[in-house]
């Protein structure tokens, strides 16, 4: 029958409550909607009748009776929903294919907990950062000041802002109840038996431990930091100086003076703050003495504010007095335009983009890069779940087949399969945690100041990790989830899937995409350790521009210098003697200024030479005499310059004399002589102008030229007559060589990381190629067995069977190459050492070798087993 | 007394009784409308019915079909001895109620 010809209810209103409703039934009620639907049609008319249908289905969509219907469809065979029997049957089932598959099951379960492991790190150490500060009970109110300054050149915004700022509004604004001042840059050095420690920390204002949480082990919080020459130790630094004793009021002595330990506390942890000890502010006043009002206003490096609000203050007036507090320091910098702004404490870190951070200054893009790298390793291993699973679809495609005649649906296929990921996810996350905790441990001391993260395994990161697991656990088991649920029932059952089974056991498509993937990555991280390698090498066996061979240093404590020299160069295997304010080869930490025309001024690296260092270091000249650096005159001081320093000058104008320059403390310098260009710093700083200044006082270290046959004995002798001119002083003897060496540590510590990667990496990829491997054989045995009664040689067989993977790793090679190349060279070791080799050839070859060797091993393995065996066993197969 | 026994849920058991073989979704929206000028939503109605079924006071089944409704058929229902029971002790109070009021409630 036809009644297409009155108006009908609206179709999809219909549809989705039809669909909504799932397999409930819902036909009475369709039914009264439509009845009432055409007496409403023909009282009310079509507009009105279509929108009350419509009101009655979403008020059937949401009543009860129809999640009463939904729940009660639940429970009955039609249903297609997953119940919690459904899953603790996908669990069983999950269980029995492991351990049918048992080479299947712990591949991807080692390789899913290796790559897991380097994201749980980054995961715990961002989960600690975004958690920093959140323990201080006045958190809300407490707001750190930042200074936002554009000039001409720049547009900036740093952490610190200017000294007098906190004063200021603290006077003008009642509703700010504490400023608190910390000035960085507070360095105790201790000679502590001998041994000189540095201790960092920073100037604090007394109200410290009223504003911030910080406790106190020892002493009174709100006089600790009360007055001059005070200091509150960490515990780790009170057990180091005085171990069982009481370190309260015990006396340190530094060389910035004695201080009085006031206070004991933890070590902070979970903050943003990084420091071992604490001193007052008036120590700073104290030593830095009174500054004049203008640089007051305009020094910002260093000097932190933070600003605890009277409860109940509204930002907006924060905001306000940040404005005007900016216009006045406007006054005092009019060359650049200046902007006050405040970030809550809980805000402090991780931050985007800010200069001069006080603390460590963690900040997204590096806690990203972290993640990314944590994703990128563990992504081959997610690779190797998909590949894997797939290609067991010979094995299983009975199974889905089965389960599909006898009535299930694609939603439960994929719930199956995915269920199974999430068992098998959850079982490598247990392996990866145990793998998680000595990374932790070997990370904390490899990174500076991350023991202030506290990454330890709480119940929150715990649930984290968990949480993380199932992610993966869904994002690896859908691409195979939705492969098997898409198997024809007809095709597995009856075979025809065995039938163009070969062409889905090949390798093929999107499988070799993520092999080759994986190959290149490995391959990337092999060139990458090898490159490392070579530039540790290279650091050693480049000239520097200096010898530093058999010179032996030792640091000067205070003794008369002239003596120690003398006595020393005495000795007969000394062949010669000079001394240095900084050793060549090493970091300079200090800078000065110098004025090359009364008006401009440059930065540069100083060093304070003794007699004769440039002939003792054997370095060369260009121009003019190393001798004359001693002829200095009343009014004008001798110097040698490098290469470096003349290009810098040259760009000021200047008067016709250009060898003379003013030193920052008003000394006329005369240049006397030109270095060439030597990397008198590690090879990853850029070469610096640089100056040469002829005193033994400044100088800090002596160094010896050795020509002996028997050094420890000679080094004992010398320390005979070093501990003649003085009993107490310590002789600290070390050879030049490993001095620079211990200043190329963080080289070491970038092969360690790259090792480790590169393992990780070799280690996933290489399980994936042996389950690849082991199950493309296995399900070529009777194919294998034929060829082998048909007269193929064992050879012939271990060529069918490698070709596909060795073309794959040559695939990969050929994409990896170009790209570690650019990254490497280009990028990577230009950042790290900027005068190194680069990449070589060798380095490419050799990785390229190894991985091929690593994998050739592999097929090699799983080939034998079939090509080995009789082909009459294999026959029997299946 | 046993079970509570809403005013609306009262209401519905009443007219299920009134319309008697006629008794069905919109039936009971229609009559309940008219008789006491409501406006009700079908989700509304359904739920109560669905409520009352649990209880145990109504059973339902479902008619023949028929050319209107798109050939869908209607769910009946019914009042079962229960269902009979709760109506007669609320009218039990009620009688009571009424009977020893101590204020006048003639009109």
């Amino acid at each position: 029958m036809k009644n297409q010809q009155h108006p009908v209810p609206p179709r999809w209103a219909r549809k989705s409550l039809e669909w909504w409703a799932g397999t409930a039934d819902t036909e009475d009620l369709l039914g009264d909607l439509e009845e009432d639907f055409l007496y409403n049609l023909a009282e009310k008319g079509k507009l009105k009748a279509q929108l009350i249908y419509l009101r009655q289905v979403a008020s059937l969509a949401f009543s009860y009776s129809l999640k009463k219907r939904k729940k009660n469809s639940a429970y009955s065979h039609y249903y297609s929903g997953n119940s919690l029997t459904m899953i603790r049957n996908y669990f069983k089932i999950a269980v029995r294919n492991f351990s049918k598959q048992k080479l299947f099951t712990s591949i991807n379960i080692v390789g899913l907990a290796l790559g897991m492991s380097v994201c749980l790190l980054a995961l715990s150490i961002s989960v600690s950062i975004l958690q920093s500060d959140s323990f201080h009970d006045k958190k809300d109110r407490i707001y750190q000041v930042n200074t936002h300054m554009i000039d001409k050149d720049d547009n900036v915004v740093y952490g610190s802002t200017f000294p007098a700022v906190g004063n200021y509004m603290e006077e003008k604004y009642p509703f700010i109840e504490t400023a608190l001042h910390i000035h960085t840059g507070f360095l105790a050095t201790v000679n502590h038996n001998n041994n000189l420690l540095d201790f960092h920390g920073y100037f604090v204002d007394p109200e410290f431990f009223d504003v911030f949480s910080f406790e106190l082990t020892q002493g009174d919080p709100s006089s600790a930091l009360a007055t001059p020459n005070t200091i509150v130790l960490t515990e780790s630094v009170a057990a180091k100086l005085f171990r069982e004793a009481d370190p309260m009021g015990q006396l340190l002595e530094t060389e910035t003076g004695t201080y009085t330990v006031t206070g004991i506390m933890p070590d902070p942890k979970q903050t943003h703050l990084y420091f071992e000890v604490l001193t007052s502010e008036l120590t700073y006043i104290q030593q830095r003495g009174q500054t004049n009002r203008v640089t007051e206003w305009q020094e910002y490096r260093g000097h932190y504010l933070y600003l605890l609000l009277q409860p109940g203050t509204s930002p907006e007036a924060l905001e306000l007095a940040l404005g005007q507090t900016s216009q006045k320091a406007g006054e005092y910098n009019a060359e650049r335009s200046i902007a006050l702004e405040s970030v809550g404490l809980g805000e402090a870190v991780p931050r985007w983009n800010i200069s001069n951070a006080i603390g460590i200054g963690w900040d997204y893009p590096s806690m990203l890069f972290f993640l990314f790298i944590g994703l990128i390793i563990l992504l081959p291993a997610i690779f190797n779940y998909t590949n894997l699973s797939i290609s067991r679809a010979l094995k299983r495609a009975k199974e889905i087949g089965i389960r599909k005649v006898v009535g299930a649906e694609k939603g439960q296929i994929q719930m199956q399969f995915i269920v199974e990921t999430i068992v098998i996810t959850l079982l490598a996350l247990a392996g990866s945690i145990l793998i998680f905790i000595p990374l932790q441990n070997e990370f904390l001391t490899i990174v500076a100041a991350a023991e202030v993260l506290d990454t330890s395994l709480r119940p929150l990161l715990l649930i984290i990790f968990i949480l993380f697991g199932l992610l993966i656990g869904v994002v690896a088991g859908l691409f195979p989830a939705i492969y098997f649920s898409r198997l024809s029932p007809i095709h597995s059952l009856k075979g025809g899937y065995q039938g163009g089974g070969l062409r889905s056991v090949s390798i093929s498509g999107i499988r070799k995409g993520l092999f080759v993937f994986q190959f290149g990555l490995s391959l990337f991280f092999v060139i990458g350790v090898a490159t490392m390698a070579k530039q540790y090498r290279h650091v050693f066996s480049r000239s520097h521009g200096f010898s530093s061979e058999q010179v032996l240093t030792i640091p000067f404590y205070g003794q008369n210098k002239e003596v120690a020299i003398e006595a020393l160069a005495a000795h007969p295997d000394v062949s010669s003697v000079t001394a240095a304010s900084h050793l060549p080869g090493i970091a300079i930490y200090n800078q000065a200024e110098v004025t090359p025309n009364g008006r401009d001024t440059i930065i540069v690296a100083e060093v304070f030479v003794g007699s004769n260092f440039i002939e003792n270091m054997e370095m060369e000249l260009v121009w003019g005499s190393s001798l004359a650096l001693e002829n200095s005159t009343i009014n004008e001081e001798s110097v040698v310059v490098n290469e470096q320093f003349l290009r810098s000058v040259s760009v000021f104008p200047r008067s016709a004399d250009t060898l003379t320059f003013v030193h920052a403390d008003g000394t006329h310098a005369r240049i006397a002589g030109v270095l060439k260009d030597l990397h008198y710093e590690p090879l990853s700083t850029e070469i610096r102008p640089m100056v040469f200044r002829h005193s033994l006082q400044n100088s800090n270290f002596v160094m010896l030229g050795i020509h002996s046959n028997d050094v420890p004995k000679t080094i004992g002798e010398l320390e005979a007559i070093w501990a003649g001119i003085d009993q107490k002083i310590p002789f600290e003897a070390t050879f030049l060589d490993s001095e620079i060496e211990r200043a190329y540590l963080f080289l070491t510590v970038q092969i360690k990381i790259f090792s480790f990667l590169g393992a990780l990496a070799i280690t996933i990829s290489c399980l994936g190629l042996l389950g690849m491997v082991s199950y493309a054989t296995e399900n070529r045995t009777k194919e294998i067995a034929i060829r082998k009664i048909m007269g193929a040689s064992v050879s012939d067989i271990y060529l069918i069977l490698t070709r596909d993977f060795v073309k794959l790793i040559c695939y990969s090679a050929l994409l990896a190459i170009p790209i570690s190349y650019f990254f490497y060279d280009r990028l990577f070791l230009y950042m790290l050492i900027r005068y190194g080799t680069g990449v070589g050839l060798g380095e490419v070859v050799l990785s390229v070798v190894f991985l091929f060797l690593i994998g050739f091993l592999f097929i090699f393995w799983q080939t034998s087993k079939v090509a080995q065996t009789n082909p009459a066993t294999n026959l029997r197969y299946e | 007394m046993k079970g509570y026994l809403g005013e609306f849920e009262e209401l519905v058991l009443l007219t299920i009784a009134n319309l008697g073989k006629e008794a069905y979704g919109l039936g009971l929206i229609r009559d309940i409308n008219e008789r006491t000028s409501r406006n009700l939503s079908m989700g509304a109605m359904h739920s109560t019915l669905t409520r009352l079924e649990e209880k145990g006071f109504i059973t339902s089944f479902l008619g023949e079909p028929t050319n209107e409704r798109g050939g869908r058929r209607k769910r009946y229902f019914e009042l079962t001895s229960t269902g009979i029971n709760a109506l007669h002790d609320m009218k039990s109070l009620r009688d009571e109620l009424w009977a020893n009021t101590k204020v006048k409630l003639s009109l």
